[in-house]
């Protein structure tokens, strides 16, 4: 008898973990078929192609990937000094008594939904836009603003946990022959941690790309490429969002599939090489 | 100016722009939780949790709705995934530990963990939402089931690891079946930190927005019918505040504090059951 | 009161009245200890696990400024200056009064950069001049024949013994005035042990040295003066040869005869 519970629990154990890879394995396979009708109307012309206009059945995803790839740059190039600034004043800079509270809050902001980022953006940070840049607020550089003030906790609260990863005894050595705090840090530091901090970077712009909530509010759902950043724009999850339950056509849905299948190609690509290229990187050293 | 002097002068410049990042990254956080707590006390009032959702303009309006739906949701969420979560990591930690496929498991559940949830709402839309023709608040829950998986998954096997191979080794050679040390022994060892994985997973996918907008979808009134499309705090919040109308936005801010004072919470509860557990 | 032997040399430091307390301790971890350091000497700090010998060694180079809420009085007299005071500019200290500390350190990157980082530091940025003093250094500890070819290599490719003989290289080639050792040879092999031992008995040419070990036969190896600290105090300061046979004080007697430790 209790051999054959045994036998049962170690088979639901492993049957179960099976499972997830069947899952994740699933969820290619169906967005695949489901984008079959666009991939065959469109073939690769549906991710170079700039015009998405549904009453025409006729999708380019373009600017929905330029959107992506602006804002999230944008993103990036806003959030990577902060969240080295606020890694750098947390793991070395700050008194004891200031450490571990201001660690703890970053931490918890990093818990905060995106949606509310999304609707603080909307509310507080439109405007502010508005004002300085002109144009309607609602844009592909509030979108980028509200993105990186999204990973920033994120950012930084990987980016200190693997600066602390430096054993003191190393600091120690480089304080022993002179060095100021700053030489500590870019010369032991930040060689030391590097596959850490770049992995946490290359794993936030992840999240970042496929960001949905955060960015839904605040950038218009326009599919127009403009190089002009007050203007509104679109992004992928922005494009989903926006249009899913509104598909009328079997090629609008299709072609919405397709976007979602790119977008977690893409996702799972630059996620694994943040995980297995740096990061386990970082593991083994 | 000496070399030594002038390395003193850059490092005191690096030192006040990190601080000074710090309290412009601080300080944003910080305006956006103030914020949050503002207009959310602001908004609060008892028919927020008495009543249902109305018209524009009209006063006897509330969250009644999103509140039961979302408890539905993350509820069935939360009673499929864990139990599958902890069983999926437990054969990571104890039976596959360091096979080719366990490993496989863990790589592919890391990337899960921070693949884009939208991507995951339109599967669910493609394998539940159409072949049923309608939205439905199982969608909602089966969306969120999966998305919470991974997390509870990778959790539980890095807590079970955690409890010492001794343990388990002295409990076989009692003669228990592996079945019980695993029951009896290890899940005890790992309580608190599978505990606060759970926590976690939760208040993780209770902020999930993206993945329930074309799954769940929305109901402006209270149903308890999983089969029929259903509201949460989340896409009520979004719809609300995109709506033009000045009490809905107020509503919004509402469901905004009452999800985030959640979520805050469930995380803090987490961490503390962490702390306890390494105080002892 | 501490039996201390008078001091023929000059003196490297002289340690007055020192009191050190750690931010989060009650009780202070030295006590009002008083102790000479010959010049161009090893003294060696022994005693039990928790005396406060490497706190001690710790404060010569100021190392507990690193770390706040420490709390710490008396004179530690270092080239006629109280180096203890607010305005004694660490950076220069730390350069005159090096330190090894009880593992390897090498940092990440390669073997030439590791040596010449210190020099570098100071703004010595002249190829040849760098060259020559990193070849010099890496001869002093005994280095140079080993890892001649691979300058550009990465540090952390070396063994344990050699890396900490690169430690002492890095050390040296800044040229300091005193050399902290603190537990050196703790992660090292007994080859490697007797080598950096060999080594530091020729640096005592040029550098005073102070090392704190746990190994009593390693003091009586290398050192011509020895310090035993008995909770937070100096109990004895004498001539090695001298306090290994003839300890004066009783506790000196009975730990290195292991009788407690």
């Amino acid at each position: 008898m209790s051999i054959l519970i045994d036998k049962l629990f170690s088979y639901a154990t492993k049957f179960v973990a099976i499972a997830v890879l069947l899952l994740v394995a699933w969820i290619f396979t169906i967005l695949f078929q489901n984008s079959i009708d666009s991939i065959e109307a469109f073939g690769f012309d549906f991710l170079t192609e700039t015009k998405w206009a549904p009453n025409l059945e006729k999708f380019g995803a373009l600017p929905a990937i330029y959107g992506s790839v602006v804002s999230t740059f944008l993103a990036m190039v806003l959030a990577v000094p902060l969240a080295i600034g606020v890694a750098i004043f947390l793991s070395e800079l700050a008194p004891a008594k200031l450490k571990s509270p201001v660690g703890v809050s970053i931490e918890l902001l990093a818990a905060i939904p995106s949606v509310i980022y999304g609707m603080w953006g909307l509310f507080y940070f439109v405007p502010i836009v508005r004002d300085i840049f002109g144009g309607i607020g609602i844009s592909m550089l509030t979108a980028g603003i509200v993105l990186s003030i999204m990973i920033l906790p994120f950012m930084a609260a990987v980016t200190r946990d693997a600066m602390n990863t430096t054993p003191d005894i190393l600091k120690e050595s480089a304080y022993a022959l002179g060095g100021t705090k700053w030489d500590v840090i870019k010369d032991i530091i930040i060689p030391y941690a590097k596959a850490g901090i770049i992995g946490s970077f290359i794993l936030a712009l992840g999240r970042a790309i496929g960001e949905t909530m955060a960015v839904t509010f605040v950038m218009g759902n326009v599919h127009k490429i403009s190089f002009d950043l007050t203007e509104p724009a679109t992004s992928i999850p922005v494009t989903l969002a926006n249009e899913f339950t509104e598909a009328d056509t079997s090629l609008y849905y299709s072609s919405l599939f397709e976007l979602s299948l790119f977008l977690l190609v893409i996702s799972f690509t630059i996620i694994s090489i943040a995980k297995f290229y740096f990061l386990r990187r970082q593991r083994a050293a | 100016m000496t070399h030594t002097q002038k390395r003193i002068i850059t490092n005191n410049i690096v030192m006040i722009l990190s601080a000074l990042s710090a309290i412009i990254g601080i300080g944003f956080l910080f305006w956006i939780l103030g914020v949050l707590v503002l207009n959310g006390i602001d908004a609060l009032s008892w028919t927020i949790f008495t009543q249902e959702g109305a018209p524009p303009g009209y006063e006897e309006s509330g969250l009644k709705h999103a509140l039961i739906g979302q408890l539905f949701i993350v509820g069935i969420a939360t009673v499929v995934g864990v139990p599958l979560g902890i069983l999926a990591g437990t054969y990571l930690s104890e039976y596959g530990q360091m096979s080719k496929l366990a490993q496989t498991v863990r790589d592919i559940s890391d990337i899960m963990m921070s693949a884009p949830s939208i991507v995951i709402g339109a599967f669910v839309y493609a394998i539940v939402v159409a072949p049923m023709g309608h939205f439905s608040g199982w969608a909602g829950s089966i969306a969120l089931t999966i998305i919470m998986l991974p997390i509870i998954l990778r959790t539980t096997d890095d807590m079970l690891q955690l409890v010492p191979s001794t343990l388990r080794e002295a409990a076989f050679a009692l003669g228990a079946s592996k079945y019980k040390v695993i029951t009896q022994i290890v899940y005890r060892g790992a309580k608190a930190g599978i505990l606060t994985g759970v926590l976690l997973g939760v208040a993780r996918v209770a902020g999930e927005t993206a993945p329930l907008l074309f799954t769940s979808f929305n109901d402006n009134f209270l149903n308890t019918d999983m089969s029929e499309p259903m509201a949460s705090l989340t896409v009520t919040m979004y719809n609300y505040a995109t709506s033009p109308y000045e009490d809905w936005q107020k509503l919004g801010w509402a469901a905004a504090f009452i999800l985030s004072m959640f979520i805050l919470s469930l995380n803090i509860i987490g961490r503390l059951f962490l702390l306890k557990k390494k105080g002892k | 009161m501490a039996t201390i032997v008078t001091i023929t040399e000059e003196k490297a430091l002289e340690v007055k009245d020192f009191e050190f307390t750690y931010a989060s301790a009650d009780a202070p971890s030295i006590k009002k200890l008083t102790m000479p350091v010959a010049k161009n000497s090893i003294t060696a700090l022994i005693g039990p696990s928790g005396c406060g010998k490497t706190t001690l060694l710790r404060s010569f180079n100021r190392m507990h400024d690193l770390y706040s809420g420490n709390q710490y009085s008396g004179e530690i007299i270092f080239k006629g200056r109280n180096i203890l005071t607010a305005k004694e500019d660490l950076i220069s200290l730390r350069i005159q009064i090096g330190m090894i500390f009880q593992k390897p350190t090498a940092f990440p990157m390669s073997i030439f950069d590791n040596v010449a980082y210190g020099m570098r530091l100071q703004g010595i940025k002249n190829k040849t001049e760098l060259q020559g003093r990193v070849e010099k250094a890496l001869q002093d500890a005994a280095l140079w024949n080993e890892v001649k070819d691979r300058l550009k290599h990465d540090a952390n490719g070396l063994s344990g013994g050699q890396q900490q003989r690169l430690c002492i290289a890095r050390a040296v080639a800044v040229e300091p005035e005193v050399l902290l050792f603190d537990e050196p040879t703790s992660a090292l092999d007994p080859i490697s042990t007797a080598g950096i031992e060999e080594l530091i008995v020729e640096l005592k040419n040029r550098v005073s040295i102070i090392i704190v070990t746990h190994n009593m036969q390693q003091a009586a190896r290398v050192s011509d003066y020895t310090g035993f600290m008995y909770l937070g105090e100096l109990i004895e300061l004498g001539l090695t040869e001298e306090m290994f046979v003839t300890p004066k004080e009783k506790l000196t007697e009975e730990y290195i005869t292991g009788k407690f430790g």
